[in-house]
């Protein structure tokens, strides 16, 4: 993603995401599809023309983290608000036009977070 | 044991069966629309490597965590410590790493989300609402990738 499409603020608890015409993405049109290897995964016809998504509201903390079972370690926020706006697109041409629009404000959040991490080779 | 890789090949299809709601939504409705993302397919959006075109010209790709769930190499969103309930759907037993990426260093942010919206067909200009599910996250800092060597970038699981 390009440079400063994703910004965490530990201090302040809050992340934004924001992106603009994700393309290729894959249409696997049935779960089997998309996860089994003998079958093929669809077309690349859509795209995600854009996306902003921003987190804030701390309602937990998790501070040092240490898991040394999945060899991961970090500070996490858990979140409670968090809104998405996305619009995306089939294009005409597919002969299957559509697009979508989301509407923010009917935004919930099962589950949300943000964090600073280490993991793999430097886990510690 | 590791309750997260018993778990029933069922609960998981209706998983992904909703979170390939993304943006594709209903197939099949009044509109007949077929729009696209998700799928179940988990994406990871190629890193936006600072140090492209010093090594070569192909995009850094990060290694997945080695952890799995079902056929893929993630967790489902919850707690990190370790400290869901064994109520907790898809409790894993341990902490649940944020990360779909290992050789990670640096900030992440994560949102399991339902939302609504509209969608539209362009063949018949017909619209409908439609609801949706999504697990988005991005990855931000420093990862080594499949040729070894650290790359710096930002890259997206949606």
């Amino acid at each position: 993603m390009p440079e400063g499409s994703g910004e965490v603020d530990l201090d302040d608890g809050t992340a934004e995401f924001h992106a603009e015409n994700i393309c290729a993405v894959f249409d696997a049109f049935t779960v089997p599809n998309s996860i089994s290897p003998d079958r093929p995964l669809g077309f690349v016809s859509g795209r995600i023309d854009s996306v902003e998504i921003k987190w804030r509201g701390v309602t937990k903390s998790f501070m040092g983290v240490h898991d040394a079972t999945n060899h991961f370690s970090g500070d996490f926020l858990q979140i409670g608000m968090v809104t998405i706006a996305v619009t995306a697109t089939t294009p005409k041409t597919t002969g299957h036009g559509f697009r979508f629009v989301s509407d923010p404000a009917t935004t919930k959040v099962n589950y949300a977070e943000i964090g600073r991490e280490r993991n793999g080779v430097f886990f510690s | 044991m590791n309750d997260e890789k018993s778990i029933s090949w069922k609960k998981l299809q209706e998983k992904w069966l909703t979170r390939r709601n993304l943006i594709r939504g209903a197939a099949g409705t009044a509109a007949g629309a077929g729009l696209v993302l998700g799928s179940g397919l988990r994406l990871s959006a190629l890193a936006d490597d600072e140090d492209e075109g010093k090594h070569n010209k192909c995009k850094a790709l990060a290694r997945p965590i080695p952890h799995i769930t079902g056929p893929g190499h993630f967790f489902f969103p919850g707690p990190p410590d370790g400290s869901a309930p064994s109520t907790f759907p898809h409790f894993p037993f341990a902490g649940f790493d944020p990360s779909t990426i290992t050789d990670f260093k640096g900030v992440i942010a994560q949102a399991d989300l339902d939302f609504d919206g509209m969608g539209t067909s362009l063949e018949t200009g017909q619209s409908v609402p439609y609801h949706f599910h999504t697990d988005w996250r991005f990855f931000k800092g420093t990862f080594v990738a499949i040729d070894g060597l650290e790359h710096r970038g930002t890259q997206t699981f949606i």
